[in-house]
């Protein structure tokens, strides 16, 4: 399939992921012991065919480049199209500052819409974990013959003061929408939409025109009855993370097999950037139960209910429990860690405690040591 | 472009005495270690040697091998100059053609291939060897030594040592004889199969040895006697490190065993900036259940365990289930062990399926009884439940339920 083009919003840092953020955008926050949460939307529209894919980016964007390259690790660094990183400031005219919204993002990189070759279009934040069958939705679309086609799930999943709900007549046809009520309303939008090229430039021109910035008030909401709106309703699970407490939740939702098997579908796998780590070793004296534990890590203490990303190393009588441990941490010899998030890098020396609650998990910063 | 140094890695023998573990790939294809496949050691220790550009003689069930090298991008290799490349036997206009002889004809035959880089030496490597070697201080070795040839050597005991090649040298560690496996050895050199020539001598060997209607085409044969014959200057250069053949099931177990020792001498984290690369599929992280118990052992993406595992090494996406215990094993890529079933001392190849309630391969006695050996279960082999695979038994059929073997 060639005729849909991909476009991943990565401009955004999320305040309320606190620690994660401070040094990357949301697309680009560890998740599930060895991704990135971009690898999701990447993969989901490489498993459908999808050559051509630009991901645009604002701020705090150099952890995404470090980790999409040029491509390659999903077969999208090609001589034609392949992935393109669109950057602030493509032009000398460009408009300064901040991007307010989808609308002000895609104004500032009209020059790249233009030279799109595909007929369709799928944008997407980049900031969800699905498996999204992109082919059957780019099928729906051409079936329903919609304008615009939102793919919504109907479990409750994202902060509703964040999120997008629609209500829709039988056919799935958009007949209400709700942004960022106060509590869910019908179904909520995992802000994935397939519109057409011309259609895209110009709701672009239109919003540019008056002063729209958001895709989600300026056009779903304010067009959806002059627009031809149609749902997609997607059954898998999704994960969303506009707090750090979903960030805890949806990571301990991996160990839920129900939830691997359809994050982790083998006929659609996620790819992500290729590190050679050698195979986990477990110590003599190691427990471990109920985690879900990457390539490259020592496990010498006791793990429970944790996910552990590459490189970690837990040395003998260390105890963890509902813990996520990013790329090479190092927790002593000893130490005890309760619901406790540490990024990258972060050193926990012998014999230290630190404990969270389910509520309000502890995160600590990138190369923090402890 | 002209290069230094051109590697060329034998990598076609069928490693017969793997048995049931070659039937489907050569054996440079073996899976090893968790994540990689033999030939994973001497290609990445060319990346980090500096050489950039590898010919691969391929000829035995090519097929995986091929895929697995492709264009060479896990190791570096993937290079618009120099590179990985497959060498396969082929046939020229008006030629019989043949499929490489030995490993002195496999190098004749694509002497095409290293002229086009023009190089001073040729570095000479096997398929079947596990070890870091940076082959770059071999080469100083040799230029040094102002040698037509230098070969890398081992000292081991001098009772291992009549099952080995041995150099016997002077004390300049120049060689003047070599010795296939002497039954009363003069010295404890043995060669690791790693060979530098200087290029320019070992062309003319090459076509000498070629034009020779008697000759075996070995370089051990006939190669290396021919030159010392000659009065060519060989030296031997003492590597000093973890290198392991493993050219049989028990060696092949052995060396993995030795990936979860600590002092085995060869550490396979990065740690000492030697990363051994491999082509491995994206998989998720592994997952432990609420009732596994895993101690000692190596656990790959994709992994699924709920029973227990013991002195174990487990590649990518192996299925253990609950009540299930896995002892002194290797389980590669895919394998299920279902419920309740017991693997002691065994290797289990890939997508193998050991049914509920199966038993296969057992500890060993106190004192190793005779026979004991062990148990290997071959490629999408199915043992069916509640049967039996003795210790050494060699499965490569389906075992029915309930059925020994």
């Amino acid at each position: 399939m060639n005729n849909l083009h991909g476009l991943i919003f990565a401009y955004r840092s999320n305040k309320d992921l606190r620690e994660l953020t401070q040094h990357r955008n949301t697309c680009s926050i560890p998740f599930g012991g060895r991704y990135r949460l971009v690898d999701f939307t990447l993969s989901s529209m490489v498993n459908a065919g999808v050559t051509d894919v630009g991901m645009i980016v604002h701020s705090s964007y150099q952890s995404l480049l470090d980790h999409v390259g040029s491509g390659k690790d999903w077969d999208l660094s090609r001589k034609h199209g392949g992935l393109r990183i669109l950057p602030p400031f493509g032009y000398a005219d460009a408009p300064t500052g901040d991007y307010y919204g989808r609308m002000d993002s895609l104004a500032g990189v009209r020059s790249y819409l233009e030279d799109i070759k595909q007929d369709y279009v799928i944008l997407s934040g980049g900031d969800v974990a699905a498996n999204l069958p992109v082919q059957d939705i780019y099928n729906q679309h051409l079936a329903t013959k919609a304008d615009i086609t939102a793919v919504v799930t109907c479990q409750s999943i994202g902060e509703p003061r964040s999120c997008t709900y629609m209500s829709t007549n039988p056919d799935g046809r958009v007949t209400d929408v709700f942004v960022h009520p106060k509590s869910p309303m019908g179904c909520e939008a995992v802000e994935v939409y397939i519109l057409s090229k011309p259609l895209l430039l110009s709701l672009v021109d239109h919003c540019a025109a008056h002063n729209i910035h958001s895709f989600s008030n300026g056009v779903i909401l304010a067009m959806k009855d002059r627009l031809h709106i149609h749902t997609y309703q997607f059954d898998g699970y999704v994960g969303r993370f506009h707090t750090l407490g979903a960030y805890f939740e949806h990571s301990m939702d991996l160990l839920d097999p129900a939830v691997r098997a359809s994050l982790f579908d083998p006929r659609f796998p996620i790819k992500t950037k290729d590190q050679s780590n050698p195979s986990t070793y477990y110590g003599p004296e190691a427990h471990a139960s109920n985690s879900l534990i990457a390539d490259g890590c020592r496990v010498e203490g006791e793990v429970d209910h944790c996910i552990l990303f590459r490189g970690v190393h837990v040395e003998k009588g260390a105890r963890l429990s509902h813990c996520i441990l990013m790329q090479g941490t190092t927790v002593g010899a000893g130490a005890t860690l309760q619901y406790a998030i540490t990024d990258k890098n972060v050193l926990i020396n012998p014999g230290r405690m630190l404990m969270g609650h389910e509520s309000y998990p502890i995160a600590i910063a990138k190369y923090s040591k402890v | 472009m002209k290069k230094e140094c051109v590697a060329m890695l034998l990598a076609g023998g069928q490693g017969s005495r793997l048995k049931a573990l070659t039937r489907h790939v050569a054996k440079p294809a073996v899976p090893f270690g968790g994540k990689y496949r033999i030939i994973d050691f001497p290609l990445s220790n060319c990346v980090n040697s500096g050489i950039d550009t590898v010919g691969v003689l391929t000829q035995y069930r090519p097929l995986e091998l091929n895929s697995y090298i492709g264009n060479g991008q896990p190791w570096d290799l993937d290079r618009s100059d120099g590179g990985v490349h497959i060498l396969p036997p082929y046939l020229g206009e008006n030629e019989e053609g043949s499929w490489y002889k030995g490993t002195a004809n496999a190098i004749c035959q694509n002497i095409n291939f290293i002229d086009q880089y023009d190089p001073e030496y040729v570095l000479i490597l096997s398929g079947d060897h596990i070890y870091k070697m940076d082959y770059a201080k071999m080469l100083e070795h040799h230029k040094a030594a102002k040698a037509a040839c230098t070969i890398s050597v081992l000292e081991v005991t001098m009772e291992e040592a009549s099952r080995f090649g041995i150099m016997n040298v002077n004390e300049n560690d120049q060689i003047y004889e070599f010795e296939e496996k002497p039954k009363k050895p003069k010295s404890n050199l043995a060669s690791m199969g790693i060979y530098i020539f200087t290029w320019s001598k070992l062309r003319k060997y090459l076509l000498e040895d070629d034009a020779d209607p008697n000759s075996s085409n070995d370089f051990g044969k006939n190669i290396i006697p021919a030159m010392l014959a000659k009065g060519e200057v060989l030296t031997a250069y003492r590597f000093k490190g973890y290198w392991r053949d493993v050219g049989t099931i028990d060696s092949l177990w052995d060396a993995n065993m030795d990936m979860l020792s600590q002092d085995a001498g060869i550490s396979l984290t990065d740690e000492d900036d030697w990363t051994i690369y491999a082509r491995t599929p994206t998989k998720p992280p592994h997952f432990v259940g609420e009732s596994a118990k895993v101690t000692h052992s190596l656990l790959t993406g994709g992994c699924q365990v709920e029973g227990e595992v013991e002195h174990s090494v487990l590649f990518h996406s192996v299925t253990v289930e609950p009540g299930a215990t896995v002892r002194y094993s290797i389980l590669m890529p895919g394998a299920v062990v279902k419920a309740g079933s017991h693997v002691d001392y065994a290797i289990v190849a890939e997508d193998a399926v050991i049914e509920s309630g199966a038993t296969v391969g057992a500890a060993p006695a106190e004192k190793k009884e005779e026979g004991w050996d062990i148990a290997v279960v071959a490629q999408g082999v199915k043992v069916g439940k509640n049967a039996t695979v003795s210790p050494a038994a060699m499965v490569t059929k389906n075992v029915k339920e309930g059925a020994k073997v």
